[in-house]
């Protein structure tokens, strides 16, 4: 007899129900960590602060997990809608910020202008979540994200001054997952998700992409997202 | 822009203990002293019902009973809300039913869990920022002061806030289409497309070709529409209007039906699904339809007997009565004290005797129908009505038959579709050119009320046009002629004596109700602007 109707309920609910227990796991464990921060003062523990990188970065995979695996069944639709970048880039800031209050990293942002990025902006901002997440790990005190208009496109830059993406990081084929990372840190999977979302996002003849390089005008990394 | 949390009142609706606690603990924080807590929907309305709140934060998946899109439509339905409040729905992750089920009643923003206290603050302030900046224009709205609204867009506009322009855009374009300025809406929308292809002004040329009278048209662009964005609701909700006013009842069904796919916890989608599939005869569908819309109406504002009493037609007329008889004993354990419950109960019982063909129990339930109907018919929906006197007429008392069709015929004798329904009905239950012949008689009272009313204006007897048509209005409350032309008279009126606040605010509310009814703005816009004079010159 075929094995095909072995689970009585599809895979899509199976996965959807179980991000949902384990984002409210998270979120209850979040709380926690809240509570638990207050109850010292000045100095703080360092733990909290890989605590709270570990619940971003659980988070992050959850939410790219579930978009990337509806995007394989093409049950995935873009929400295109006209967002604010300076709201945007809040976003990420405000999402970022218990873990910067426990750091020693500076998180700055720059916008020009009333700028407005037609996109799906939660896609967007967790895309960038999670990049300025890691960027945080490995700068050394120092990440700057900045928007700006070039060509038709809407730019999303993130820049640190840390060592650098290694080389098999480096503007190569995104779609192609470096096996090596996958294992250590999540930066190929980040990227690979941020160039899926960007290419989703097309006007006219154009269609979004990233650009990875090591020019940061503080000497580390630098990521780009071309939105059209 | 900060706000001050100090002075708001605010509902946290969440069912788990530890995130009710997260919350009051980050809102106390920034300064909130008012907080309630409810874990669940019934909990939520309650406290809605006592407080009027400035910010409710609503868990989506709540444990048992409602969901949060549910508080919120329940909310808004019964206007627990203020219009200011701000509600941000809590979420796991923007899942696609949520969002496309809450298409025509969206909170001010959703909330992505997990998120941290700076997440929340931000929210909050964004939507406070954008609330403010609006608040003219949603109050007058709320007032369905729908031309003083528009005034207060293009005022907005003149200021050219980037952030805001193309939010002010929609709203102006969409205020001109509900006052029927289909040629401003249409230039708007043009302007927009110019720039940047976006589907809600793509949507908006259609709407204005639908308006026009230009169905094809209108059918053309929302089918187009949907093939590029095939999740596109409104899109699909148009279709459906436009497929059933030239009268395709089977491609409305089969174009509600892929909606439906996409929204299937939209319990007005899955209603309206039911009864047209239920007058196509596509019993399958409507079948499957009305048992969904039972479903989701045990926890909705929306659930109403009518579904219960749907249902069980359906099976009546899929010859399977005993169906039909448990479906009636679950319409009366769902509603009590409800006389539209009442009298839908009553008919299916007299349907369901009749069909099993025992005549003692047949006539029984009828007379529970006959006395029911003298209590409570006018209080009760017009659908209900109507089956009422079809109802009557099969059991021989043509008489209050015709009562209560003479009266649906008045009372909704501008309304195209359903007296396209009244028509069908008697055409085939009672006969043709019956509804005709009513309706032909209407139309000719009307004329002459009309004529006596505009007879007694034309005298100099405004007194006597006016008492006229005040009563032809408790007859006719939504009758195009009587209004406009009691519109007409009181602003004769006031012109002709001192300006009286009173009398230009009936005649402001005689102005919203035509708005609200439909009557084009080419028939309006000239008397608003007429008031509007009057008003500027007594409180320049």
């Amino acid at each position: 007899m075929p094995n095909t109707h072995i689970l009585s309920i599809s895979f899509p609910a199976i996965l959807a129900s179980s991000v949902h227990d384990i984002k409210n796991s998270l979120t209850s464990l979040r709380a926690l960590l809240d509570q638990l921060e207050h109850h010292y003062q000045d100095k703080k523990p360092s733990e909290f602060r890989q605590l709270e990188f570990e619940t971003n970065r659980m988070n992050n995979c959850l939410m790219q997990l579930l978009t990337l695996y509806k995007i394989d069944l093409s049950q995935f639709n873009l929400a295109i809608d006209e967002h604010s970048v300076t709201d945007i880039l809040e976003d990420v800031v405000a999402q970022q910020s218990t873990l910067l209050a426990l750091s020693n990293v500076e998180l700055l942002t720059e916008c020009h202008g009333d700028l407005f990025c037609y996109c799906d902006n939660t896609l967007i901002s967790n895309a960038l979540c999670t990049l300025v997440n890691n960027a945080q790990r490995y700068c050394r005190n120092k990440v700057l994200l900045s928007a700006t208009q070039e060509d038709g496109y809407m730019v999303f830059c993130i820049e640190d001054d840390g060592r650098g993406y290694p080389e098999s990081l480096i503007s190569s084929d995104y779609k192609q997952l470096p096996q090596i990372d996958l294992a250590n840190g999540n930066t190929g999977l980040g990227l690979f998700f941020a160039e899926t979302i960007a290419q989703l996002h097309v006007q006219g003849d154009k269609q979004g992409f990233i650009e990875t390089d090591n020019k940061s005008q503080f000497g580390g990394a630098r990521f780009k997202l071309y939105l059209p | 822009m900060a706000i001050n949390l100090a002075t708001q009142k605010i509902l946290v609706v969440e069912d788990q203990s530890i995130m009710r606690e997260t919350l009051k603990h980050i809102l106390g924080s920034f300064g909130a002293r008012f907080i309630i807590e409810a874990e669940s929907g019934i909990n939520a309305i309650t406290a809605m019902r006592i407080d009027k709140f400035d910010l409710v934060l609503c868990d989506y998946n709540l444990l048992r009973g409602k969901n949060g899109q549910q508080v919120l439509e329940e909310a808004r339905h019964l206007k627990l809300l203020p219009v200011n409040a701000i509600f941000i729905m809590v979420t796991c992750e923007q899942n696609q039913d949520m969002v496309l089920t809450a298409i025509d009643n969206k909170p001010d923003d959703y909330l992505i869990k997990p998120f941290n206290r700076q997440q929340l603050l931000s929210r909050i302030e964004r939507c406070y920022t954008r609330k403010k900046y609006l608040a003219n224009i949603e109050h007058e709205i709320d007032s369905g002061n729908l031309y003083q609204a528009i005034h207060h867009c293009k005022k907005l506009l003149q200021l050219d806030d980037k952030k805001m322009h193309l939010q002010l855009l929609k709203m102006y374009a969409d205020l001109t289409i509900k006052v029927g300025d289909f040629k401003a809406a249409e230039s708007i929308y043009q302007d927009i497309l110019q720039d940047r292809e976006l589907p809600w002004a793509r949507l908006g040329m259609g709407v204005v070709a639908f308006s026009l009278g230009y169905y094809d048209q209108a059918i053309k662009a929302f089918q187009e529409l949907i093939e590029q964005y095939p999740v596109m609701l409104e899109a699909y909700d148009w279709l459906v209007k436009a497929h059933e006013l030239l009268g395709n009842n089977e491609h409305a069904v089969s174009s509600l039906n892929s909606a439906v796919t996409l929204s299937p916890m939209s319990i007005l989608r899955q209603k309206k699904l039911a009864s047209l599939a239920d007058k196509t005869e596509n019993l399958p569908v409507a079948k499957k339809a009305y048992t969904a819309t039972i479903k989701l109406g045990k926890n909705s504002i929306h659930g109403s007997p009518g579904d219960y009493s749907g249902l069980a037609n359906v099976y009546l007329k899929s010859n399977a009565a005993n169906e039909a008889l448990k479906i009636l004993y679950e319409l009366n354990q769902q509603f009590h004290n409800d006389p539209e419950a009442k009298l839908r109960a009553a008919l299916l019982e007299t349907a369901i005797h009749q069909a099993k063909g025992n005549k003692e129990l047949t006539k029984q339930a009828y007379e529970k129908v006959f006395k029911l109907n003298e209590q409570f018919n006018k209080q009760t929906s017009r659908e209900l009505r109507l089956e009422m006197a079809k109802t009557f007429y099969l059991n021989g008392n043509t008489e209050t038959c015709d009562g209560i069709l003479n009266d649906l015929i008045k009372t909704n004798i501008d309304d195209k579709l359903f007296i396209r329904d009244i028509v069908a009905m008697c055409d085939a239950v009672i006969g043709p050119n019956h509804a005709e012949t009513l309706i032909q008689q209407i139309k000719k009272e009307l004329v002459d009320i009309n004529n006596k009313g505009v007879g007694l204006f034309q005298e100099g007897n405004i007194k006597g046009a006016l008492s006229i048509f005040e009563q032809a209005i408790t007859k006719m409350p939504d009758n195009h002629t009587i209004i406009l032309n009691m519109v007409k008279i009181i602003i004769h009126d006031i012109k002709s004596s001192n300006p009286d606040p009173d009398k230009i605010m009936t005649a402001q509310s005689y102005i919203n109700k035509a708005v609200k009814i439909g009557i084009p703005h080419n028939q309006i816009s000239g008397l608003q602007a007429e008031l509007d004079t009057i008003q500027y010159k007594t409180n320049p």
